[in-house]
């Protein structure tokens, strides 16, 4: 995945540098190869070192993974079909490491669709449509900062919020019901931010918090004491 | 019937509380103990501590039931003299030598009930030996209780759950985790179901076993995932106390996703209890054999969701046999979840009951309202409305408008949808006709204020909203 082998040739990781990294069935990969992708996600760049010889290869990627909730595929659908043992659904989520997905800015649900729904279901929104608008917002980020919302730094990412004292205590409350670390609580702002200039504002406003709340990963903060199987 | 073996006369008697147990007629009479203490007070405490311990130790050798447990104690009198006869060096030929004549001369008495039994001793020569042999590493079994914080309660303490004596062959010995006294309480229901539920089932598990709990009685579930879970779960949010029947030893508590569960079970007055051995591990025969105990404690069993071959069924089927009321929460006709129920239902006519609205159920079970709702909002100095006691229509159904008021119009739209039945953010976006973006926002501040939470895409009630009040069949009782 990273790259390496007899001749130091370029992993997947860097094939996919300037694009999309996709990962299917992200549970399936072997545990040392999902860690190793820690570094490139982070540095946009990753360091190999074979004997006598090393190298960096750029990885700049967006990374898209995707994962069923559980062996079965039916946790979550709430008709019962799950018949996983209690604990499997958590040990398939747990392959996924703590600091992996920390680094993942977006989690998002995808409920079964009703056979019948997805027949009816008009598609109110075309991809066209929806590239527009995102390019729309990338224009506008690369206007504010030079760079697209996920280059920025901390400390400008901060400061492109410009977050009021009322937002400033919403996003602390927020962090606190998930328990975020502060990798998590950047992750917030960024994505928050995100979701103002999709919708064209300038400053981040409380709502757009709470939006970005939402795309939370899969926390250890558990619905009460129970185990949902 | 449904896989529930018949063993011995069916008790079909709730008022006869009072009678003793076989076990206890034939072996002395109870001491006048007060309170189930395993730490000892005085003399008689130690006394008291010293015969438990001796329980625990005879019951952990290897081939002792409650059917040679009670006839080792109808012959020597007490544990310690089993134990004290044991420890001599000719034990095994005294206890042996006992117990046949013992056999001989019940034969009058018991013969309707074994009467294949009678023609030989029930103790035979391996089994003596092995109780000789067991006695004298008894000490380790009741160590183990005592390092793991155990309570042991035995059938000849009065703090021994009163129903469970009634049944046919009561468990000598539970282990207790939390307190003794939850078991005793005046009313205690059974709530029981599947593994697999659907999200209806879990949502209306936890209505029921808020409702009953509120109204006063002790929820006794089997710690389950599914059902089971959702049952305790809802009791323990609402910071009362739950019975929860375990399959195994304490020491292998199943299943381990539960362990949290089950201390906040234990932390909130309410009990966790195995009739097994710490060091048990569950085995697949445990389980219908545990449930015989969370039927055999109750005054009635619900079962709200069980497929065709649940062993939830395997409770009710128990709790009639026990000659305790049986109920069914109906689903829809071609539910494979509630598939169980239905054949139940139609099954036993006359005696599985239909749960067909939780005001129904309460009064079905001849549960008060009312005191519950004094609980729930506890003002000693107002005078109490006389319609309180009615459930669904007053001071739960108050703090629920107060609650929904207190909220944004979107926020209080999706509150209601919610409190329907779970739902995923599109199907949310769909009924309410609201973009993404505002649905994601205001679900956020739902769970922040506790009212919603999320689980795998799907967001439902809690707390306050998941109470039973809130449920349909509750508003339509107060529509009325």
């Amino acid at each position: 995945m990273v790259g390496g082998g007899p001749h130091l040739s370029p992993g997947e990781v860097t094939l996919a540098n300037d694009g999309i990294l996709f990962l299917d069935e992200l549970p399936e990969f072997d545990r040392t190869t999902l860690e190793s992708l820690r570094q490139p996600l982070e540095d946009g760049q990753v360091a190999i070192a074979r004997v006598g010889r090393a190298t960096v290869f750029p990885s700049r990627f967006q990374l898209i993974a995707a994962m069923n909730p559980c062996p079965c595929g039916f946790a979550a659908s709430g008709d019962g079909r799950c018949r996983c043992q209690p604990g499997v659904v958590e040990r398939y989520a747990g392959r996924i490491s703590g600091p992996l997905r920390d680094r993942m800015d977006l989690w998002v649900h995808m409920p079964r669709v009703e056979p019948g729904e997805y027949v009816r279901s008009a598609s109110p929104e075309t991809s066209r449509v929806v590239a527009d608008r995102i390019a729309e917002a990338r224009l506008r980020q690369i206007k504010r900062s030079g760079v697209p919302n996920s280059r920025l730094s901390g400390r400008a990412l901060r400061s492109a919020c410009g977050l009021g004292p009322t937002e400033q205590a919403h996003a602390v409350e927020l962090a606190e019901l998930e328990g975020w670390s502060a990798r998590g609580i950047e992750r917030l702002l960024r994505v928050a931010r995100t979701a103002a200039d999709l919708a064209g504002c300038n400053r981040v406003e409380a709502s757009h918090l709470d939006e970005a709340a939402r795309f939370r990963g899969p926390s250890d903060r558990r619905v009460g004491f129970e185990a949902v199987g | 019937m449904l896989g529930v073996q018949a063993l011995g006369p069916v008790s079909s008697h709730r008022a006869a509380e009072t009678e003793p147990t076989p076990i206890a007629s034939t072996a002395m009479e109870p001491q006048p103990i007060d309170h189930a203490r395993n730490g000892g007070d005085g003399a008689g405490g130690a006394a008291r501590d010293a015969e438990r311990d001796a329980w625990v130790t005879l019951l952990s050798v290897p081939g002792v039931g409650p059917v040679t447990f009670g006839e080792l104690l109808a012959v020597f009198g007490s544990a310690g003299a089993v134990i004290e006869v044991a420890s001599s060096p000719i034990g095994w030929a005294l206890l042996r030598e006992a117990l046949a004549h013992h056999a001989a001369s019940a034969v009058g008495e018991r013969a309707e009930v074994r009467t294949a039994r009678v023609a030989m001793p029930a103790v035979g020569w391996d089994l003596a030996s092995r109780i000789c042999d067991g006695i004298a590493d008894g000490r380790r079994a009741t160590e183990r209780v005592r390092s793991l914080g155990l309570k042991v309660v035995t059938l000849e303490e009065p703090t021994y759950p009163a129903r469970l004596r009634l049944v046919d062959l009561p468990p000598p010995i539970l282990y207790v985790r939390g307190s003794v006294e939850a078991m005793a309480a005046d009313h205690v229901v059974a709530i029981v179901g599947t593994r697999w539920p659907t999200d209806k089932g879990r949502l209306i598990a936890g209505w029921i076993a808020s409702a009953v709990a509120r109204a006063g009685a002790v929820v006794v579930s089997g710690l389950a995932v599914g059902i089971d879970g959702a049952a305790h779960a809802a009791v323990v949010a609402e910071g009362l106390s739950t019975v929860a029947v375990l399959g195994g030893g304490h020491a292998h508590l199943f299943p381990r996703a539960h362990e949290r569960l089950a201390e906040a079970i234990a932390g909130s007055g309410g009990a966790v209890v195995s009739e097994l051995l710490p060091d048990t591990s569950p085995s697949r025969g445990a389980f219908p054999r545990r449930n015989r105990l969370v039927s055999g404690m109750s005054d009635a069993t619900i079962v709200v969701e069980a497929g065709r071959r649940s062993g939830a069924l395997i409770t009710a089927g128990w709790a009639l046999e026990q000659g305790r009321e049986c109920f069914l929460v109906p689903g829809p006709f071609d539910a494979p979840t509630s598939a169980g129920c239905h054949a139940f239902l139609r099954s036993f006519p006359g005696q599985a009951r239909l749960v067909s609205g939780i005001p129904e159920l309460l009064e079905d079970l001849e549960l008060d309202g009312g005191a519950s709702m004094r609980a729930a909002e506890p003002s000693p100095g107002e005078p109490r409305d006389p319609r309180r006691g009615e459930p669904g229509s007053s001071a739960i159904g108050a703090g629920r408008a107060a609650v929904l008021a207190s909220l944004a119009p979107v926020e209080r739209a999706l509150a209601e949808m919610l409190v329907e039945g779970p739902a995923s953010v599109d199907d949310l976006s769909r009924r309410t006709c609201l973009g993404a973006a505002a649905i994601l926002s205001a679900l956020t501040l739902l769970e922040l204020r506790g009212l919603v939470a999320g689980a795998g895409g799907r967001y439902v009630p809690t707390g306050t909203l998941a109470s039973w009040a809130r449920s349909p069949s509750a508003r339509l009782k107060r529509r009325e």
